[in-house]
């Protein structure tokens, strides 16, 4: 067995006994190495030494382990070549490269790919030392972390589901106004074939008339396309994408498939668009899902007002020159001052049939985009939710520029 | 909006289209004129009750979500005034509790968007013949 250079003090070690005999002292030496194989199993954790000017490596029996490699066969890096897997091969050649080269600590993550195809993830620390001959020498751990690294994609991946339940739900209630927007044009295409077929019957037939009729078919059957077009864009479980985004055309066609769904709450919504509004850089359907979420919430809010109008207001504008703030007022219910730093924490509602996802889902979207979200009573009764996204740098720049040249020309 | 196809103008002939959708408005009266009957379409609840036409209406074709009175609030407001106008709805949404409570309260028919010609001419013939 290769020198430790660094025995491992944690290991009671009883060899320093005075008086102990040469079999007590081996005995002892036995029960420590069986406490280090144990802890090393335990903690699924080998060690190697690796001296960098003879390439002589020596691994700890767990390391064999978890190599699933015959204990005590000789360690080369064309051996250990054939375990790691191929895309971190590069990242291999490299970090024995540098550690050749540097004398640093260092520490990695790697993947193994075993010989039943499964995957194992390991996590090496290397400690730099010099043995007697003043030589450089690795003295490293290296732990499986795969049953971790497992467990962390299950956590992202029930993250991300849970972002879709948000979008999901909401599709849930819309629904009904989807089926009600794809029917309505549905209806008309019916009906004016049907016209168009009866009125090609009479005798003699109506031809102006069925001429009318089938071009109101082929708009209906365009409307009918659009609307599809729409959810598609709305509903997709595509990735982010960025892209330019005006916030008035998202807020337009937010509300155009929502229209049937305001239209039964009664709500009276208001647009008050900024003309000449900034794009920002984002992605569309993410910030459609925060249009969304916040009209719901404020749709919401006013189902039990009946002594005034429901009115809702959507308005955006420019905020500070370089942001673009939306904002959705309603005069609703509101929300308990006390609770302002609660609305935006998942799993917190107010509503009987809420999750309470909306609001943390749509925050964490906004702060994806360097933007922020935030709440506030209105003077009189509701609230309004706003958020501030900056623009897109080239327009705002573009903006900048000509504004200065605006100032130039004032000035001559 | 208001087209009204003037035929034989007895008391009572008149078919009612109401409908927030303007291809609706637009289809509709287009495809019952066909069938034979003097039809005119509004856009809403309120402009039908104000309108005219109330008293020579024989049947009301009615659509059910619409922004201010819904077609159920028409057809509690034409019970209320004690105006017994045959009634078949139509609604881009299937909602069974809708359906039930709009034929518990009397109306002809419940039509689903899209139907076919003759579901409505069916429809039609039932409600002028009662």
């Amino acid at each position: 067995m290769a020198q430790p250079a660094h025995p491992a003090k944690d290991v009671p070690l009883e060899t320093s006994v005075p008086g102990a005999s040469l079999e007590s002292i081996e005995k002892a030496l036995r029960r420590s190495q069986a406490f280090l194989a144990e802890g090393q199993r335990l903690s699924q954790t080998g060690s190697f030494s690796w001296r960098v000017a003879t390439d002589e490596i020596t691994w700890s029996e767990q390391l064999y382990r978890i190599y699933e490699l015959e204990v005590g066969a000789p360690v080369t890096f064309e051996l250990i070549r054939t375990r790691v897997h191929p895309e971190d091969l590069t990242l291999l050649e490299k970090m024995v490269e540098q550690a050749r080269d540097g004398g640093n600590d260092f520490e990695w993550h790697y993947r193994l790919l075993m010989p039943d195809h499964s995957i194992k993830y390991l996590h090496a620390v290397a400690h730099v030392t010099r043995d007697r001959d003043g030589q450089l020498e690795y003295i490293a751990t290296v732990q499986d972390v795969t049953a971790r690294r497992l467990s962390e994609e299950a956590r992202d991946k029930a993250r991300s589901e849970l972002a879709q339940v948000a979008r999901v739900t909401s599709l849930g209630t819309l629904t009904a106004s989807i089926a009600h927007e794809v029917n309505q044009p549905l209806s008309g295409i019916v009906t004016n074939a049907s016209t168009c077929l009866r009125m090609l019957s009479t005798d003699p037939p109506n031809v102006e008339g069925a001429r009318e009729t089938a071009r109101r078919t082929i708009r209906d059957a365009n409307r009918a396309s659009d609307v599809i077009a729409r959810l598609r864009a709305l509903f997709s479980k595509k990735d982010v994408s960025i892209e330019a985004v005006n916030l008035n055309d998202a807020v337009r066609e937010v509300i155009a498939l929502s229209c049937s769904d305001l239209q039964r709450n009664r709500l009276i919504v208001r647009l008050e668009l900024a003309g000449n509004l900034p794009s920002i850089s984002g992605d569309r359907v993410q910030l459609q899902q925060v249009i969304l979420n916040l009209l719901r919430n404020a749709s919401d809010a006013m189902t039990a007002v009946n002594d005034r109008p429901r009115e809702l207001v959507i308005r955006t504008e420019r905020d500070q020159n370089d942001h673009v703030r939306l904002s959705v007022k309603d005069v609703g219910v509101g929300f308990d001052p006390q609770a302002t730093d609660r609305l935006f924490n998942a799993f917190y509602t107010t509503k009987n049939d809420g999750m309470g996802i909306g609001l943390s889902v749509s925050r964490s979207i906004v702060e994806n985009h360097h933007g922020r979200m935030w709440a506030s009573l209105n003077d009189g009764p509701g609230s309004t939710f706003s958020f501030s996204i900056p623009c897109r740098f080239e327009v705002s720049a573009a903006a900048n520029s000509s504004v200065t040249t605006h100032t130039s020309v004032k000035a001559a | 909006m208001e087209s009204a196809q003037t035929g034989t103008a007895t008391e009572r002939s008149l078919i009612a289209v109401v409908d927030d959708d303007e291809s609706v408005r637009e289809s509709l009266p287009d495809l019952i004129q066909e069938f034979g009957f003097t039809v005119k379409a509004f856009s809403s609840a309120e402009g039908f009750l104000a309108s005219d036409s109330v008293d020579r209406t024989c049947c009301l074709i009615l659509d059910i979500a619409m922004p201010g009175m819904s077609g159920l609030d028409l057809q509690r407001a034409l019970q209320d005034r004690r105006l017994k106008i045959p009634i078949i709805f139509i609604t881009g949404q299937k909602d069974e509790a809708v359906r039930r409570r709009a034929l518990d309260r009397g109306a002809v028919a419940f039509l689903f968007k899209p139907f076919s010609d003759t579901a409505l001419l069916e429809a039609l013939n039932s409600a002028v013949r009662n």
